[in-house]
């Protein structure tokens, strides 16, 4: 491709720098140190020196491959003093970018990320977004056919397991990249799955629309060439037990089950047909089972899971979608930028109402009873808690309600020597991962609660050099 | 109160005389000139009637510029005298002196302000500025041909003050005041006087002992003659006005009486046990209590709310039995005092930010995660701990410590601005560390440290030579370790571009301070502003800091921004010596604004009585007319702007005044401008600030000055429209903060009448437009202006046409 000179112009800069209070930046490091990017990637990615570097010479970030690192996790923005939004931020320089042409930033954040992520394939469909600058549909899947191609060939170089025997339970993007990750230290690796098929949410959760089966296929079978061996059908506490893992002689185990149990609203009609779990939902549909989608769709809840839900059903049907959401838009933990692209799609939000009631006729759902909400004092998490406004209750017509109220962590195989953290997930060691049983590590979703498939990867990167040291007596 | 002079307002002589008038266009060096071109705007003002001279200079209000005035009012035989130049509110005074110097009644002088909302808002439109300067001089010159000369009336002050809040400023306050010989009430709403101060370890600096030297200090305004104290009370009310005020200060009951001698008996016994206020919930005391050793009064007191017999049975009498001098006394009730005062000075201090919404630091989630407050008790050698920094997780002293800087301060997820204090904080608070426990590890996450102030640089060398750790990158995340409750900060080195995860056994967050959190209260009863920040809004930034808009209402400490001690002890002389001012001169002079009543013209109908905010205009009938009581009237004008026979005659405010200024403004392309009305407390004072904030909004507003919004009477903004203008902007103070109480209510009802009637007569009712701005909101103002301009675009010829038969059809 021809270089050519790029330039920014004195109002985008404006732009830049206003509409994101980009000049408001101290530099005071928050986003860097937060960023699962910077984490995987050190030598190639550091987000506050970036936001810099637009700002000192914008037309010298046109050309970097920094700006195609992002993975849209929010993380930055969420501790970031001024409440910059550098993923939106890095969104304007890279949509400029593709209109002056300049793709080279891009090829080269492709070879960084082929290097640096096992996911790779993936994460370009669930995190990178590179639709999002209008490039065209060509160069996107030019670039991601070389990264294919480039991985193939590290992957003839094949490592044979030999070494430690480490199991890790669960194949989601935290166990499958900590099995990478270990894998290529040399240890011998089994991952185990209680489901049919490996990929966890990136498989089960995850609408193909936006990450297509062959993506999850690519990155598997990658991950595969390392040597990683991969026991389907095989659920811990069921199939197989913590004392028979030690007795077959893993020397370390990496709990990464995710946080896949649907948590219940508890209200009067949570069994009629119709309503339906979000998780549940998605599964259902990616696994190609015939699934009846209504006409008009309530999907309760504010998180990722829920937009995911909303957008699979009015793309499987659904005349009229509708996200009922409890607090505001401000508190919607739901990556702002895919509620804005399902609001783009047509499905509508509501926020401060929350259900009393699910409404049925011959068992099945006829409608919600809703409850008008208002925001209360800050509780100690700090969001302000929503409390039903009095007599404000009121009926809307569904014939299907997807529930997204949250998900959290099956827990019920654990062994008492794990203990459990304050939000009822597994408790983990925040460095070292480990949690309170010696040699038994977790990470991923099964930790934080449900959060982003970037924070899981990291979680197992993390995972996997904890292990190493651990095994190795470090 | 003596009955002020009534001012009797004649035809004078010098009514019949022509006027002549001289102009004086001021270049503020490049200030004005650099986008008017003054000599032009000059040139100009030679045309306009009446003009005898007409002069531009560099600086008017120099003593060279005056004396040229008062030159040539003697030369020239001057009788009116306009001054181009900044805004009245500034030098207004300085010229009305000049003026009178030369012999000219100071009220025949008028200034235009073409800096604050001429120059300095339209920095890059020389051409467009020049010409609204001509217009605005061209009203001036049309305003003072028809101004009259008035004689100000005195009214005495009560050479008594009140100082509201007794933390180290309301100290310092009301014992420079009680020195010089005033008395003083020092209202104190927690059941000792002290403050923050009282809570702190040591200061900065000097790393005094901060108790040991306030103590001293409280003592003295509990025993000095001339002050009362009034603590566990509040303000309630508050109503007059400079030199006159009438307060109610509401006191709570302590329920135990001054013959208590402190002697602790009765605590001992007390079965109730709560977390201690002083000590940040660190300690606990009982029911019944003193807040600490040092408290000024010593009585005890009952915390009611949580006291067995709050419910008025008496259900345990432990601490009446212990009580040997027998001081307690549970049927003490709230009582209200009235107090009569001249001046008042506000230090009611500010409050510390919580960081529990900053959920990646972990506070309250984290036992070992503490504020910079909480550190002071701990480490206070009278505190829970006796001194010794323990852990609250496991009660032991901690091997490493980090502070994190700049917790809710210089941040858009707590306050904007910079808190002040908190640096120099953590530096005395990392030394203190060091002289008790030379070997523990400190670590400092900071962004900038600001050592600013005298002495300051030399401790932030101290702490560095003592082998404190500072780090350039706030951490993103506090982590604990379960077992030790250990922490892990993760963060970014940001000097060294590398991510640093760093393991100690306290965290100490540096947190910043905020208003208080009841501030709209006493905003409302003194009729304050409040910045952005939510800090009282002083007089002028920079000449007039401790004074407020509000006359004879001063404020010292915290109340108008963050600053630490020794800067509240300086605001706080500052404050008592400016009330002292007033006090000592024993009485201010009112202007002569207030409205004449003209009983030939008076119908006894009495609307104008009902709009009165102070009730100051009273029906006579006897005489068959109203009349206005002096005394009362703060000359606002809302019952001018009410009456429709024209009986309320507002002096310097006339109606033939302003349509005088309304004509001269719509006299060229009117059809392309905004005539705006503004209050001068609130939204003038905004336009001013935009002025000053040098925010860029379009040209075509042409800004007339009443002293409230209730001025501008319907036919004003009619007559707007009959000449021509493209749209009429009505803007005062936000209801409830209206510097007459609450005339603005009647604002606002005229607006509503008008667009009923511009709906009715087919107008497009957006052409008139209402807007409340404080003094603060520069932006608002000026982005109502950019928001007229469109409007001001899309009304048509026809429509200007049609609007100029407004007043025809009734």
């Amino acid at each position: 491709m021809q270089t050519r000179k790029p330039k920014i112009s004195k109002e985008l800069k404006e732009k830049l720098l206003d509409l994101e209070k980009l000049k408001y930046c101290f530099e005071c490091g928050i986003c860097t140190a937060s960023c699962p990017m910077m984490e995987l990637a050190p030598s190639h990615y550091n987000p506050r020196i970036l936001l810099e570097t637009i700002v000192l010479d914008p037309e010298k970030a046109l050309t970097k491959p920094d700006i195609w690192l992002c993975g849209w996790c929010y993380r930055c923005y969420e501790r970031c003093p001024q409440k910059l939004k550098p993923p939106e931020i890095l969104l304007l320089v890279k949509t400029h970018a593709v209109e002056e042409g300049i793709l080279e930033g891009f090829n080269e954040a492709a070879k960084i990320m082929g290097e640096t992520v096992a996911l790779a394939e993936s994460c370009y469909y669930v995190c990178f977004h590179p639709e999002r600058t209008k490039m065209r549909q060509e160069d996107f899947e030019n670039v991601l056919k070389k990264l294919i191609k480039n991985r193939n060939k590290t992957k003839r170089q094949k490592i044979k397991p030999q070494g430690e025997k480490i199991a890790i339970i669960g194949s989601g993007p935290a166990g499958l990249t900590a099995a990478y990750e270990l894998a290529k230290k040399g240890y011998h690796v089994t991952v185990f799955e209680a489901y049919p098929e490996i990929g966890g949410m990136l498989r089960y959760g995850i609408p193909e629309k936006r990450l297509p089966r062959k993506a999850v296929d690519d990155d598997v079978e990658y991950i595969k060439g390392f040597g990683v061996e991969f026991k389907t059908n095989t659920a811990l506490g069921k199939d197989i037990t913590f004392d028979q893992l030690k007795d077959e002689g893993y020397k370390a185990i990496f709990i990464a089950v995710g946080a896949l149990k649907s948590r219940k609203i508890g209200c009067e009609g949570e069994e009629l047909e119709g309503a339906v779990c979000a998780l549940d939902f998605l599964r259902d549909v990616k696994s190609k089972k015939t699934v009846t989608i209504g006409e008009k769709v309530a999907v309760i809840g504010g998180g990722n899971v829920a937009v995911d839900a909303a957008r699979t059903a009015l793309h499987g049907g659904a005349k009229e979608v509708t996200i009922l959401y409890r607090r505001t838009r401000e508190e919607m933990p739901a990556n702002p930028w895919e509620v804005k692209e399902a609001e783009e799609e047509g499905i509508k939000l509501e926020f401060l109402v929350a259900p009393s009631r699910i409404l049925g006729k011959d068992g099945k759902v006829a409608g919600l009873e809703l409850v008008r909400m208002e925001l209360g004092e800050p509780d100690e998490t700090g969001r302000r808690t929503p409390k039903p406004v009095k007599d404000s209750n009121f009926t809307r017509e569904f014939d299907m309600i997807i529930l997204a109220v949250g998900e959290a962590v099956d827990t019920s195989f654990l062994p008492k020597e794990i203990e459990l953290s304050d939000i009822n997930t597994i408790w983990a060691d925040p460095i070292t991962m480990e949690t309170t049983k010696e040699g038994v590590f977790a990470g991923g979703d099964a930790v934080t609660g449900p959060a982003s498939v970037m924070e899981g990867i990291v979680a197992g990167k993390r995972a996997a050099d904890s292990i190493d040291r651990y095994v190795k007596g470090g | 109160m003596s009955n002020p002079q009534v001012v009797e307002v004649k035809q004078s002589s010098l009514q019949k005389e022509e006027p002549r008038i001289g102009v004086y266009v001021c270049h503020c060096g490049l200030n004005i000139a650099g986008s008017v071109d003054c000599e032009n705007v000059a040139k100009f003002a030679a045309t306009l009637p009446n003009v005898v001279i007409s002069r531009d200079n560099r600086y008017t209000c120099s003593d060279q510029g005056q004396d040229l005035i008062k030159k040539d009012i003697k030369e020239h035989k001057l009788n009116r005298v306009v001054v181009a130049s900044c805004s009245p509110r500034l030098h207004e005074p300085t010229f009305r002196r000049a003026c009178e110097e030369a012999g000219l009644n100071k009220y025949l002088f008028e200034m235009a302000n073409i800096r604050e909302q001429c120059s300095w808002v339209h920095l890059y439109d020389k051409q467009d500025a020049t010409e609204k300067a001509k217009d605005l001089v061209k009203a001036a010159v049309a305003k003072v041909a028809l101004l009259e000369p008035a004689t100000e009336s005195e009214v005495p002050i009560i050479p008594k003050a009140l100082v509201i809040g007794g933390g180290v400023a309301g100290i310092q306050a009301a014992l420079d005041l009680a020195d010089t010989g005033y008395q003083v009430y020092l209202v104190e709403k927690e059941p000792s006087i002290g403050g923050k101060m009282a809570q702190i370890d040591k200061t900065f600096p000097t790393m005094d002992c901060s108790i040991c030297i306030l103590a001293p200090k409280m003592s003295d305004a509990g025993r000095h003659p001339n002050i009362t104290l009034l603590t566990n009370s509040e303000v309630q009310d508050v109503k007059g006005y400079i030199g006159n005020f009438k307060v109610k200060v509401l006191k709570k009951p302590r329920y135990v009486t001054k013959d208590c001698s402190a002697c602790g008996d009765c605590s001992k016994v007390c079965p109730v046990i709560m977390p201690n206020e002083f000590d940040v919930g660190l300690a606990v005391r009982h029911g019944i209590y003193t807040p600490f050793a040092q408290a000024v009064p010593s009585t005890y007191v009952i915390g009611m709310e949580h006291c067995l017999n709050k419910d008025g049975v008496l259900k345990c009498d432990k601490c009446i039995k212990a009580c040997e001098r027998k001081a307690i006394d549970f049927d003490m009730k709230p009582e209200t005092v009235e107090l009569e005062v001249g001046t008042i000075i506000v230090a009611t201090g500010a409050d510390v930010y919580d960081p529990t919404s900053l959920r990646n630091y972990g506070y309250t989630k984290f036992p070992n995660v503490i504020t910079s407050l909480e550190f002071e008790r701990l480490i206070n050698a009278g505190g829970p701990s006796g001194g010794k920094l323990l852990r609250p997780s496991d009660m032991k002293i901690p091997e490493t410590v980090a502070f994190v800087q700049c917790v809710g301060s210089r941040s858009d997820r707590g306050h904007l601005y910079c808190s002040n204090i908190c640096c120099m904080n953590t530096i005395k608070d990392a030394l203190l560390i060091k002289e008790h426990w030379p070997d523990t590890k400190i670590y400092v996450f900071y962004v900038d440290i600001r050592a600013f102030g005298k002495g300051f640089e030399d401790l932030y060398k101290r702490a560095r030579k003592e082998g404190v750790i500072f780090i350039r990158g706030l951490p993103s995340d506090i982590y604990e370790e379960r077992k030790t409750h250990n922490l892990w900060l993760v963060g970014e080195n940001t000097l060294q571009n590398d991510v640093y995860k760093v393991n100690v056994g306290m965290v100490i967050l540096s947190v910043g301070i905020e208003p208080r959190r009841d501030s709209d209260v006493i905003q409302k009863l003194l009729v304050l502003s409040r910045t952005n920040d939510g800090f009282f809004m002083e007089a002028h930034p920079k000449l007039r800091p401790v004074d407020t808009p509000t006359g004879g209402v001063f404020l010292a400490g915290c109340a108008e921004g963050p600053k630490d001690i020794k800067d509240s002890v300086t605001q706080a002389s500052a404050a008592a010596a400016r009330a002292g001012i007033l006090m000592a001169k024993g009485k201010v002079t009112v202007e002569a604004i207030t409205p004449k009543v003209l009983p030939e013209n008076c119908k006894v109908c009495g609307l104008c009585t009902k709009v009165c905010p102070y009730n100051a205009v009273v029906l006579n009938k006897d005489l068959k007319h109203v009349e206005v009581i002096e005394a009362a009237c703060a000359g606002c004008g809302t019952c001018g702007a009410e009456c429709p026979f024209g009986a309320l005659y507002m002096r310097h405010f006339t109606d033939d005044q302003i349509i005088a200024q309304i004509d001269a403004l719509t006299e060229h392309d009117a059809d392309k401008k905004i005539i705006a009305f503004c209050c001068n407390w609130c939204a003038y004072a905004g336009a001013d600030f935009a002025g000053v904030s040098r925010m860029q909004y379009p040209t075509n507003v042409r800004i007339i000055r009443t002293m409230c919004s209730g001025r501008v009477a319907p036919k004003f903004v009619e007559r707007a429209f009959v000449r021509g203008a493209a749209a009429v902007l009505v803007a005062g103070c936000h209801i409830g903060d209206c510097h007459y109480i609450n005339a603005n209510v009647q604002t606002q009802k005229r607006v509503e009448r008008l667009w009923k009637k511009m709906e009715r007569l087919g107008l497009n009712k957006e052409r008139l437009q209402l807007l409340w701005a404080s003094a603060a909101e520069g932006e608002r103002v000026a982005s109502k202006v950019r928001e007229m301009q469109s409007i001001v675009q899309s009304v048509t010829k026809e429509e200007i046409e049609k609007s100029k038969k407004m007043t025809e059809k009734v």
